[in-house]
């Protein structure tokens, strides 16, 4: 078991061998290519960015991304270039346009709604509370409903 | 007011459902291509068999074709050749466009052309040839500017060299007829 976690241990030393230290002109460059293969979207795998993939596309996307980095390109640009070739989907912040309308409209829309809701509903139970404060003080009006309850406890008290 | 706060939830649970039950069904792997009724990108990339020979968009347009992203290390790829050669017998005009797999230097893998000609020269003697010619594309240069995720795709590229369709996945009897049959027809004329 020893030596079986101690190969491992090996194994994975020469794995990490092997990775590639690439080098940036400047820092900014290092961040901006840091950032663009997080929010770059891998278009043959479900939900990774091309960061975090190592299928073909998502490696050929790395790599091109790195060389117009280091060409100078600025964010927008090299967007722009993967955009036009594997399309919005690739960018992990949609655009605001027709089709992705209803993504900021529809929480506005419910906040709206769900505050109509709530005001109207309020008002209906304020209604409620006056008609039965109302309905009391019409029954305490009726004095005939109090002289039946005073015969009626009368009626007991003289059969007990 | 007590139907209508009855209505509400319900209406949105019914409406939560309805979606989420069509997300069921739906393709997760189907995307929108940027390449649609745009031009061939800019290329020259040579014939897989006589490397010699160049290919640009002008020397590849003049008939409406398949462009169609394959390789023999492409399992799906192997299963569509024998449909692509019916195709072809029926005389659909397809190009192959050879999707090289990058190697990997930190194996000792060097790209070996004559192997990779030979290889390719068995395949399609086994599983039948559906292809006018084969372009390589060791760079993935070419594939990269379609907007290619993975093989099999397969581009309608009609006479002008304009892109009209892009299909992901292999091309059966079913999406012949339900995708690109009709289309083709159409650009013939």
């Amino acid at each position: 078991m020893k030596y079986f976690f101690l190969s491992l241990l090996f194994l994975i030393s020469a794995a990490q061998a092997t990775q590639v230290l690439i080098e940036f002109k400047s820092p900014e460059q290092q961040a901006l290519f840091k950032e663009l293969t997080h929010e770059l979207r891998c278009p043959k795998c479900q939900n990774q960015n091309i960061a975090d993939s190592n299928a073909v596309v998502a490696v050929d996307m790395r790599n091109k991304t790195l060389e117009l980095v280091q060409q100078g390109q600025d964010k927008a640009q090299v967007l722009e270039y993967m955009k036009s070739r594997y399309g919005d989907f690739v960018h992990y912040q949609p655009p605001l346009n027709k089709f992705t309308l209803i993504l900021w409209l529809l929480p506005a829309l419910m906040v709206v709604g769900l505050m109509v809701l709530l005001l109207v509903r309020r008002k209906a139970q304020g209604k409620a509370v006056v008609s039965e404060a109302a309905d009391q003080a019409q029954m305490q009006s009726e004095p005939e409903l109090e002289q039946q309850l005073d015969q009626l406890i009368e009626q007991y008290r003289r059969k007990s | 007011m007590r139907k209508l706060a009855f209505f509400i939830p319900f209406a949105l649970f019914i409406g939560l459902s309805v979606f989420l039950f069509s997300g069921l069904f739906s393709n997760p792997m189907e995307r929108e291509s940027s390449v649609i009724d745009k031009p061939l990108p800019a290329f020259a990339l040579p014939d897989l068999q006589q490397p010699e020979k160049i290919w640009t968009p002008d020397s590849v347009k003049g008939k409406p074709f398949l462009l169609n992203v394959w390789g023999t290390w492409c399992v799906t790829c192997n299963a569509e050749l024998a449909y692509l050669t019916e195709l072809r017998e029926q005389g659909v005009m397809i190009v192959g466009l050879y999707y090289q797999q990058p190697v990997d230097a930190a194996f000792g893998e060097v790209f070996n052309l004559a192997a990779l000609q030979q290889e390719v020269a068995l395949k399609l003697e086994q599983q039948g040839n559906p292809y006018q010619w084969n372009i390589l594309d060791k760079d993935r240069t070419l594939i990269f500017d379609l907007g290619v995720t993975g093989a099999p795709e397969t581009f309608l590229v009609d006479a002008q060299g304009i892109i009209r369709q892009h299909h992901i996945g292999d091309i059966n009897p079913q999406v012949w007829q339900q995708k690109l049959a009709a289309a083709y027809q159409s650009l013939q004329e």
